[in-house]
């Protein structure tokens, strides 16, 4: 059975600095997956070379059959891979419905015209912004601006999402909303690569964790052992928690 | 602005017609006034096609309008009209994608910088060629057409570049446009050819503009370097289509009509300080209203009933 993704000894370098160091890890299809570590450790960094945002220096990326290794974004979005930014990237110049749009018009599956502006409402109901698609971007309250950025990833209909810490920044009610909608995505069999410093969130969505400390994968498995292990523990809160 | 397609295209088609009725109504004059107007309008609204949305902001189109011109002048005699404004067009196209491939990676004010340079570039190369290939100092571009017979092409290209404007603005292409102005990284996310959108566009619109003087050339009778490469085209389409909004359909047109009066009453007036005043009014347009006036005017409405 293939993989819907597979990373395979990963390697990126800024300078002096290696920031992802020899990483593999897959996901199956219709899995949800957290990739765990403290700041700086790496995780933003392999979320750009999957997406084709940052060249590997090593290593290669396959989704399902195809290579995408060497892709521009634009070559991997269209291959069905979409993304939310660990800070929200609104297109201030655009109405929330045409931020939705733009994948819908771009991304993996291309529609254009009546279909689309149908296909944008029914994602912004998805998210919780039903009608809300001729506001300004700058109407839009924090939690808002990351549902539309939500919306704007499953609007190109993708294989595999890729989610930066989008439950970051949340209150606990909203926190409750975001897991949710996570879980509803799950549940229509989305792969996912979730990126997340949230434990309850990890525990409620992931079945498998992989944690990486200073660029390396430091531990995998099923998210319940996984955190229970001490080098994951100390990497997390230091030495003098181990 | 915001009028339905069903009453814009017959208002946009009666004001045509009564644009292109004019020379036969009002004296010479008036007709080489509406002659320049219409080439700013043209000028200014390709320029906007590319630079509006996407921000960058580009001091080359006097390198594509000399080019278009000078290729009128090598080529009026050698080959039927139609002809010459093709390869004008095909040879502006050239240029173009030479340019957009070596440069649309340059980011900001190093992308204004280098089409400022480009300008100055072509102009001494040609000047160049010119002295030491050919052995002239300038051309004489001898076509029988008086000055409505150049306001009326002149006017058919601003009809043409505004509907393609149009339709861009309508399209995938102009939504892609939009949100690579607002973010490349995200648009690039979203599944966009971010260097070939940029690309298509910045080529249409030197085409357009590379046609916009080759078609003003006969007006000059003689040409040279000098006189069809003079900056102050680049500055003035990029004053106008500022003040007129270079995101809107409309607004560069806008922005010329008033801008190239005001222009020719200044060089008529005060020949020794046009370019001072230029520069003011620029300097004024960039910070009072960088959105263009359709914007702030739409700001006072808002502001008006808040
Ligand atoms: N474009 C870049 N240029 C130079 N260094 C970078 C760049 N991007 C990331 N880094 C460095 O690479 C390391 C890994 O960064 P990365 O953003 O991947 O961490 P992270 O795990 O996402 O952290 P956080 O939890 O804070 O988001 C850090 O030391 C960071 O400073
Ligand atoms: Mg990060």
């Amino acid at each position: 059975m293939s993989e819907a993704l597979q990373i395979s000894n990963l390697h990126k370098r800024f300078g002096g600095l290696i920031a992802v160091r020899d990483v593999s890890f897959s996901l199956a299809p219709g899995e949800v997956v957290g990739l765990l570590g403290p700041n700086g450790s790496g995780k933003t960094t392999v979320m750009n070379m999957i997406s084709g945002a940052l060249p590997c220096d090593g290593g290669t990326i396959r989704l399902g059959q195809t290579d995408i290794t060497k892709m521009k974004p634009h070559r991997v979005a269209k291959q069905g891979v979409a993304r939310t930014f660990q800070l929200v990237r609104p297109l201030p110049t655009l109405t929330v419905g045409e931020n939705v749009l733009l994948s819908l018009a771009f991304g993996h599956r291309r529609h254009w015209g009546r279909e689309a502006r149908e296909l944008v409402e029914e994602k912004l109901a998805f998210v919780g912004l039903a009608g809300r698609g001729d506001e300004q971007v700058s109407n839009l309250t924090y939690i808002d601006q990351k549902r539309m950025e939500m919306a704007r990833a499953l609007a190109s209909e993708p294989e595999l999402l890729l989610l930066d810490e989008w439950l970051a920044g949340l209150n606990p009610s909203e926190l409750k909303i975001g897991i949710d909608l996570v879980q509803h995505l799950q549940g229509q069999g989305m792969t996912v690569l979730l990126v997340e410093h949230i434990m309850e969130a990890v525990r409620a969505l992931c079945s498998r964790c992989i944690v990486m400390s200073a660029g390396e994968v430091i531990a995998e498995g099923p998210s319940a052992e996984v955190l229970a292990q001490p080098a994951v523990i100390k990497a997390y809160l230091g030495d003098d928690h181990a | 602005m915001t009028m339905k397609p069903s009453i814009a295209f017959p208002v946009a088609a009666a004001v045509l017609a009564v644009l292109a009725a004019a020379p036969l109504f009002i004296p010479d004059y008036w007709t080489g006034v509406l002659l320049g107007m219409t080439g700013y309008v043209t000028l200014a609204t390709a320029w906007a096609l590319f630079s509006g949305p996407t921000r960058y902001v580009s001091l080359a189109t006097v390198a594509f309008f000399g080019v278009g011109a000078y290729v009128v002048a090598v080529l009026n005699e050698a080959l039927p009209y139609p002809l010459v404004l093709l390869s004008a067009a095909g040879i502006g196209m050239i240029l173009a994608l030479a340019v957009g491939l070596s440069t649309l990676r340059l980011a900001g004010v190093y992308f204004v910088i280098f089409t400022f340079g480009l300008a100055e570039l072509v102009r001494q190369t040609v000047s160049w060629w010119e002295v030491n290939i050919t052995y002239t100092m300038g051309r004489y571009v001898f076509l029988p057409f008086e000055g409505r017979h150049i306001y009326w092409q002149l006017l058919a290209l601003a009809a043409v570049t505004l509907l393609i404007s149009w339709a861009i603005g309508r399209s995938r292409l102009g939504l892609a446009l939009k949100a690579i102005g607002d973010d490349e990284v995200v648009a690039a996310h979203a599944g966009i050819d971010v260097t070939r959108v940029k690309l298509l566009l910045f080529v249409i619109s030197a085409t357009l503009i590379t046609l916009v003087g080759a078609i003003q050339a006969p007006r000059w009778t003689y040409i040279e370097p000098s006189i069809v490469f003079n900056p102050t085209v680049s500055f003035m389409t990029l004053i106008m289509a500022l003040l007129g909004g270079p995101m809107r359909l409309w607004g560069p047109a806008l922005g010329a009509i008033p801008l190239f009066l005001l222009f020719e009453w200044l060089s008529v007036s005060f020949p020794d300080h046009f370019s001072i005043i230029l520069g003011l009014l620029f300097i004024l347009i960039v910070f009072v209203m960088p959105q263009g006036v359709l914007a702030k005017i739409d700001d006072i409405r808002k502001g008006g009933r808040a």
